[in-house]
């Protein structure tokens, strides 16, 4: 498989919320994280259960899904800016996507490849 | 009209007052005066009348008959067009009351029926002692006049009802902007009733850009038209009610002018784009909705295909070869659908299918041509086969070497048939050899260019690296 993120990876050993309605979409990003030596990682398919992980525990970033069906994330990205936790949205909007409160947030495009969600999301973490 | 000091200054009889004289020795002049004018003593009798007088009769009524009183016409009548008793007749009110009687319409009838309207000023002749002897009556015809102002009347009348009927809120104002008048469906669009000659500029509680921002009414589009500085005809902007809702609208100002060519105002017409603008949000709406499945279906896929790959312990380079196609197909899609489907720019398609393959590696990359729009199957095409050139230059080709060096170039030849040239340059690799069996990338290619586009490719194999020509028709 093709590596081109940095050895080792900066992610090892991260906590994650993976806030994402799909299940099999999730399992895969699952995937991806654990190819990138994340440690810990928390899925959530709504709101609700994103909020229930925020209560007891504090990632060192999330991956948020815009569209959750019923339900957009935005509640959950106001939550984690207050607890100053970083995170990237997903979408397959593209940045067009994004309210105005968000516009210019970084955001991936859904599908990604693994190494496109590394390059991602290095920028947010602190080395 | 019963403001006449301006039409003609009713002549005073004052200086009769000394004598009966008048009543019975009417001035030698009066036949040559262009105003009809008669005389009646204190009962009413014609003493004597001129020319003008009884060509407006139509008549020459006999003088001092005592059958016929106050009046040398045939019949009188008010405005109305109901005739006046003899007591109601102007003169005979004067008599009765000994007070002058200036400015007041009538209309007379002659004996055949025609009809003139005339202005009347009445004064009562007074003898020394002050006793009233009699009465001088100056009249003119004002037909025509009046008839003009009813023309007047009637087709501004006519305007006003057009204007009122009309379904899209319109205004007028002065030269500098005051409002003298608007219709009901600006009334009902502004949610408010301004003041005539008060309000300036626009009728609206506030304005704002159609990107929200506040814009002062003074900067509006009717006011920017009144201040002479351009054409705002069709300026989109928002008007905000004072319960906050706001409505998107056209604005379609246009100067007045008078005769002279001076501007005297200007009547601007607001078409409310509320329905357009929900439309297109429901649109915006119901394109990103099938964007997003679209795009969690083709996750769905890549989870789908990288799970069952890994449970079957296939080549993770199998699972990246597919992943990268599928990427390739989603993100022309992108820059599609950010085009509305309508083109896609060639060089940004060329980065954004490499940006993967060669992450890190950009100045190894040199990509240049002219701006190139290509059709949404073009598009699609092009960047399958871009993928497959890609992958394979990473795997065999110059890209697998960290001096090897890739170049795209194109150009478009000719005018009525344009074609778009492309060519893909490998160098600093490892020499390129044919391959013993075509393989899926390599049919894909082939079949892409000639089949689907259109178009021809040459792949040579060389000792520097690939160089691949493609051709494809534009049109």
């Amino acid at each position: 498989m093709q590596r081109n993120w940095p050895q080792p990876s900066p992610l090892r050993g991260r906590s994650v919320l993976v806030v994402e309605d799909e299940t099999i979409i999730s399992l895969e990003i699952e995937q991806m994280l654990q190819d990138l030596d994340c440690d810990v990682i928390w899925p959530a398919a709504n709101l609700s259960q994103a909020f229930k992980i925020l209560a007891d525990h504090r990632p060192d970033f999330a991956l948020l899904d815009v569209n959750l069906g019923k339900e957009r994330v935005f509640p959950v990205a106001r939550a984690l800016m207050d607890l100053s936790v970083p995170f990237i949205f997903s979408t397959g909007y593209g940045r067009e996507g994004l309210p105005l409160e968000w516009a210019g947030w970084p955001v991936i495009r859904k599908p990604y490849l693994t190494s496109e969600l590394a390059r991602a999301i290095l920028p947010l973490i602190a080395p | 009209m019963t403001d006449t000091a301006d039409v003609v200054s009713a002549p005073s009889f004052a200086r009769f007052r000394q004598s009966a004289k008048v009543l019975h020795e009417p001035p030698q002049f009066l036949d040559q005066l262009p105003i009809a004018i008669y005389a009646c003593d204190a009962e009413g009798r014609l003493c004597w009348y001129n020319r003008r007088a009884a060509a407006i009769w139509g008549r020459e009524p006999k003088l001092g008959d005592s059958r016929q009183v106050f009046e040398g016409s045939f019949r009188l009548r008010g405005l109305n067009g109901e005739p006046l008793r003899p007591d109601e007749t102007p003169m005979a009110r004067v008599l009765a009351t000994a007070k002058p009687l200036h400015g007041k319409d009538v209309v007379i009838e002659r004996p055949d029926g025609s009809r003139l309207t005339v202005l009347v000023h009445i004064d009562p002749l007074l003898d020394d002692a002050g006793a009233l002897i009699g009465a001088v009556s100056c009249f003119h015809d004002i037909t025509r006049m009046k008839a003009a102002e009813r023309q007047a009347r009637e087709s501004e009348r006519r305007l006003r009802d057009l204007i009122e009927a009309l379904p899209v809120a319109v205004y007028t104002t002065d030269a500098q902007g005051f409002i003298t008048s608007f219709n009901e469906a600006a009334a009902d669009l502004w949610q408010h009733r301004p003041t005539l000659g008060q309000s300036q500029w626009c009728g609206s509680w506030r304005l704002r850009k159609h990107t929200g921002e506040l814009m002062p009414h003074e900067q509006c589009p009717m006011a920017l038209t009144l201040k002479q500085q351009g054409d705002f005809r069709g300026r989109e902007a928002m008007l905000e009610r004072k319960d906050g809702t706001c409505i998107p609208f056209l604005a379609f100002p246009s100067l007045l002018r008078d005769g002279a060519g001076r501007v005297t105002g200007a009547v601007n017409m607001l078409v409310d784009i509320s329905d357009r603008k929900r439309a297109e949000e429901r649109q915006k709406t119901l394109v990103d909705e099938l964007n997003h499945r679209v795009k969690n279906t083709l996750a769905t896929v890549q989870s789908l295909a990288s799970n069952t790959a890994r449970e079957a312990a296939l080549p993770s380079d199998l699972r990246a070869t597919f992943e990268a196609r599928l990427i390739a197909l989603s993100r022309t899609h992108d820059h599609l659908t950010n085009a509305g489907w309508q083109s896609a720019n060639l060089q940004l398609i060329i980065e954004e299918i490499l940006a993967p393959h060669v992450a890190g590696r950009h100045h190894a990359i040199e990509l240049s041509g002219p701006p190139v729009d290509l059709g949404p199957r073009q598009a699609l095409a092009l960047a399958m086969v871009f993928n497959e050139l890609a992958a394979n230059a990473l795997r065999h080709g110059s890209l697998s070497s960290d001096k090897g060096a890739l170049k795209i170039r194109w150009a478009i030849k000719g005018r009525r048939k344009p074609v778009l040239h492309i060519d893909w340059i490998e160098t600093g690799g490892p020499a390129a050899k044919s391959p013993d069996r075509k393989g899926f990338g390599t049919r894909l290619v082939e079949r892409s260019i000639r089949s689907e586009l259109n178009g021809t490719l040459d792949l040579k194999y060389g000792k520097a690296g690939l160089h691949g020509v493609i051709a494809i028709p534009l049109v």
